[in-house]
């Protein structure tokens, strides 16, 4: 089944790296949507120069905000089945677009890309990574590897099916989380991991939070 | 207890004066105006003359009235932050449907164009 996708990269100060993003998804998809989180670089005019589709939040409200409003933008206005993310920062290898494409159109509702854990992973990053899947193990019953990954692709039943409310990273939990508790079916795929900057990412303080909202969606949403 | 008295009643006096202040420009209703007029002239009232309240705090077992201004002052305290939280909750959810619905209907306005 041929479906209607779109890209939804959300950002916020990446000019450094949007313009190689923008590119590299334009050769593979003609919908890109954009959804600068109250950047004060250039980063919403660079995307301009590769899709109509920039979307500009006037203030900086968090990952999971802008990935909701691109999603919103992207089922309601566009009209797609479905979507993938992207990170805006470059970590993400656009030549990989095609498994998640391809992936959905065999009918997963869920596609998680998922890095393979060698020496480049920063060890805290290793660390924060590893202690979300076993919580997710423990509460949901279910081993997802690599949540925190940012190239994941969802079907526009499963948007609606999450009702996602995160407006942080603890985003990339929350889709786990609720993926889990409501056994939707997803596919698992390895995808290349580039770090550009081992500053960004998870803290000690962000797994904490996250493992508290993990408690939170396990026992109440 | 002289001197803690007249501490208690020199920052009572000067949360009287700073309602009233807030209250002139506006910032409080007369409703939470009178509310809080009442709690700081009786906590005023209470610093300069703490034996009016002895028979109850000799009924709740406290030993002192600072003691009984400290627990209510407590719970108003725990009141009031819970409140906070919850107008700041719905104040950020309120901005963020805000921002996204802006930003989308800006685009979809653009391409309407």
């Amino acid at each position: 089944m041929r479906m209607k996708i779109a890209v939804v990269i959300p950002g916020y100060n990446e000019e450094k790296y949007l313009d190689l993003v923008l590119k590299g998804a334009k050769k593979y998809t003609s919908l890109s949507v954009y959804v600068d989180d109250g950047s004060f670089d250039r980063s919403a005019e660079i995307a301009r120069k590769y899709t109509s589709h920039v979307l500009v939040h006037e203030s900086n409200l968090g990952k999971g905000a802008g990935m909701r409003t691109g999603c919103t933008y992207a089922f309601e206005t566009l009209k797609v089945d479905a979507v993938v993310f992207m990170d805006a920062d470059n970590q993400h290898d656009p030549a990989e677009l095609p498994h998640f494409f391809k992936a959905l159109e065999k009918g997963a509702d869920v596609v998680f890309g998922v890095r393979s854990f060698t020496g480049n992973m920063p060890l805290f990053r290793f660390l924060g990574n590893k202690f979300a899947s076993v919580m997710l193990n423990v509460l949901f019953s279910a081993y997802i590897p690599d949540i925190p990954s940012g190239y994941k692709a969802i079907s526009k039943h499963a948007y609606e099916k999450l009702e996602l409310q995160s407006s942080g990273y603890e985003i990339e939990a929350e889709i786990a989380s609720k993926v889990a508790k409501h056994r939707l079916p997803y596919v698992i795929i390895p995808i290349q991991a580039i770090y550009h900057d081992k500053e960004k990412g998870m803290n000690v303080l962000d797994a904490l939070g996250i493992a508290k909202k993990m408690i939170e969606w396990r026992l109440f949403s | 207890m002289i001197t803690l008295q007249v501490i208690s009643v020199v920052f009572g006096l000067f949360m009287l004066y700073w309602i009233r202040v807030h209250f002139r420009r506006k910032h409080f209703s007369i409703y939470e105006y009178s509310g809080w007029m009442t709690i700081w002239l009786l906590f005023v009232y209470l610093a300069i003359f703490p034996q009016t309240v002895q028979g109850i705090i000799e009924t709740m077992h406290i030993s002192r009235v600072f003691d009984l201004l400290v627990i209510i002052a407590l719970m108003i305290i725990v009141f009031l932050s819970m409140q906070n939280r919850i107008a700041i909750r719905r104040l950020e959810k309120k901005i963020e449907v805000l921002v996204r619905d802006r930003a989308i209907q800006h685009t979809k306005k653009e391409h309407e164009k």
